[in-house]
């Protein structure tokens, strides 16, 4: 097991393992974390599988993780490894099974002190109207073509339909569909499983979460994303369902024989891969922006109905809600980006497992009016504790592949999480603070507070280490868990 | 061996090591366990039958792709499935037929069973495997 007498403190807060810690290593391995955080991570095997990441082929500069770094399966959770796209490899393991889970979040024009009185009306509007939960299919029932489009389309393509703006495309990652989708590239048992999901929530750490903006740490950054001191906000995180859970499970199996096929030697099946420039690479990266697409469209269409309720509660009273994206970002996927590294510019695809991208101002990515400020950076605490909205650095693509933390992250399983406390304790709780709270008692106990880090903690590393700027932090007045 | 399950402690996701006597045994095990996971597995009415063919090039891949399969069955038609009889079993192809139906309540989603920490290999009694799935 790795301890800290194996690192080196190369900053503040962060800690390096050299690559000759373990002969298979290509490069080091970086953890961003203060001391309580990085003594979490080393009590699971969650930096063991960091190391295992700088095994990969064709793996650049360093692999990282974040201070919300926790155990996974094949790389932690928080981890961030970039491969050179010329003779690295695309690993379905290290983006995950839920592809382009992630987390928008929107502005509104009203106080929360406005609404405060409102919060049992909303929540039970939004509970009765927004599919969630296990086993529950959605509204939208994708014909074959009407599937393919979203996959390739994404976003945009939904709006064409009437569910949502113009503008809401402009305010996501990748304008909401990611380049090089292939429908084909895509099963049909993923197909099928997806064909009644989009515009479900899901289940597990899923949410939709009405929260208040309590502290503002940049005014300019704040009022450029159109958000201020006591905001009513809302809060969406939900990911590919069960059709991105597919083309994990189809790509994590079709890749196991592509390893022997090009003499890649792996430290754990789960990080299976194929060179980027392959067949089975480019099939992979084609699903993968098919599943990141799907996902997009279902965080836009869970938008689109939760915009509907609430405006149909709030606008007879107060009249315009203003419920506009601020961004929507993604924490389970893998990109083409370029990054100068020693001095020349490399492309390389950067795989992000619980770890959210970064840009700083200046980046072409970004819409014309964040431009100058950076990407706006969602960061969801738990259920019952606060979020964060912090802005994009230049010194992100310095230090981390413009990457920084997703959440708060883990430190306790599921199950003892679950004999901790029963789910009605936690919703008890929970009220007794003042936060309204839908959802059923299993979920509930497994996704508790106690459950998670500091999230405090986590963005006062990322913070102070440059890899993202505070900018607003909010807290809960009702969520809703699937 | 008497088939058990032991719950593996897993910051964020679930895991088991299965104890069993035969394959057989051991496949059903692992299935019934991830199932009781996702619902609620007493008294399933049996409404249905489904028919799983699987290969793999080991037994341990053979474990993963019956139980995705598993999963695929469940999450299209919202079953369980309590009940397994065996076609064929070898270390790389699987054919079965197994019996069950709506639960009255599903806990959570499983999004799939992965080869992360894999392994089935002989015990003294019997069989030992180990599993990792994503929640």
């Amino acid at each position: 097991m790795v301890n800290k007498k194996d690192m080196e403190r190369v900053e503040e807060y962060c800690w390096e393992i050299p690559k000759s810690y373990r002969s298979d290593m290509r490069v080091p391995a970086r953890i961003y974390a203060d001391d309580a955080l990085l003594e979490a991570a080393l009590q699971d095997r969650s930096v063991e599988q960091l190391i295992n990441t700088a095994c990969l082929p064709g793996v650049v500069k360093y692999v990282l993780a974040m201070p919300d770094i926790h155990q996974g399966y094949g790389p932690p959770i928080g981890g961030v490894a970039a491969m050179n796209v010329e003779d690295g490899v695309i690993s379905p393991g290290a983006v995950g099974y839920d592809i382009n889970c992630g987390v928008r979040l929107l502005r509104s024009n009203l106080e929360a002190t406005q609404i405060k009185p409102l919060m049992d009306e909303l929540m039970d509007a939004l509970y009765n109207s927004v599919p969630s939960g296990v086993g529950r299919g959605g509204d939208v029932h994708l014909s074959g073509r009407d599937m393919d489009n979203v996959l390739e389309k994404g976003v945009p393509w939904l709006v064409s339909r009437g569910y949502g703006r113009a503008e809401d495309a402009t305010y996501c990652e990748e304008q909401g569909a990611l380049a090089g989708a292939r429908a084909s590239a895509v099963s049909p048992k993923a197909k099928k499983r997806g064909s009644d999901q989009l515009g479900t929530l899901g289940a597990g750490n899923h949410f939709v979460e009405i929260g208040e903006v309590v502290e503002v740490f940049d005014e300019q950054a704040a009022q450029r994303f159109g958000v201020f001191m006591g905001q009513m906000v809302l809060w969406i995180h939900s990911g590919s369902r069960g059709l991105g859970h597919q083309v994990c499970t189809d790509y994590v199996r079709a890749l196991q024989s592509a390893v022997s096929k090009y003499g890649i030697r792996l430290p754990d099946r789960e990080l299976v891969c194929a060179p980027v420039d392959s067949p089975e690479g480019r099939d992979y990266v084609a699903a993968m922006a098919c599943a990141a697409n799907y996902a997009w469209g279902n965080r836009q269409l869970l938008m689109h109905r939760a915009r509907e309720v609430m405006e149909q509660v709030l606008a007879p009273r107060f009249g315009s809600v203003g419920l506009r994206l601020v961004y929507d970002i993604a924490h389970n996927i893998a990109k083409m980006e370029e990054f100068t590294i020693d001095g020349r510019t490399v492309k390389v695809v950067v795989h992000r497992k619980g770890a959210t991208r970064s840009f700083g101002p200046g980046n072409r990515a970004l819409p014309s009016e964040y431009r100058d400020i950076g990407q706006p950076v969602l960061v969801p605490g738990d259920m019952g504790t606060a979020s964060y909205l912090l802005v994009g650095t230049t010194e992100a693509a310095v230090k981390s592949f413009s990457s920084t933390c997703h959440g708060a992250g883990r430190v306790m399983s599921r199950h003892a999480a679950t004999r901790k406390m029963h789910g009605r304790e936690v919703q008890q709780q929970l009220q007794e603070q003042g936060i309204v709270v839908r959802g059923p008692w299993k979920g509930l106990a497994e996704e508790a507070p106690y459950a998670y880090k500091d999230i405090d903690r986590v963005v006062n590393v990322v913070h102070e280490a440059g890899l993202a700027r505070k900018v607003a932090r909010m807290v809960p007045l009702g969520v809703m868990k699937g | 061996m008497k088939a058990r399950v032991e719950h593996v402690e897993h910051t964020a996701d679930l895991a088991f090591r299965v104890f069993a006597g035969s394959l057989g045994e051991l496949f059903a095990t692992t299935a019934q366990a991830m199932f009781q996971q996702l619902a609620d597995t007493t008294a399933v009415a049996t409404t249905a039958q489904r028919h799983v063919a699987v290969e793999a090039p080991d037994r341990a891949s053979l474990l993963v792709e019956w139980l995705n399969e598993l999963l695929y069955l469940h999450e299209i038609h919202g079953e369980v499935y309590t009940a397994y009889a065996f076609d064929e079993l070898t270390d790389q192809a699987l054919r079965a037929t197994v019996s069950g139906g709506k639960p009255k309540q599903v806990y959570t989603i499983i999004k799939g069973a992965t080869y992360h920490n894999l392994s089935v290999r002989q015990a003294p009694e019997g069989l030992v495997a180990t599993i990792v799935f994503d929640v």
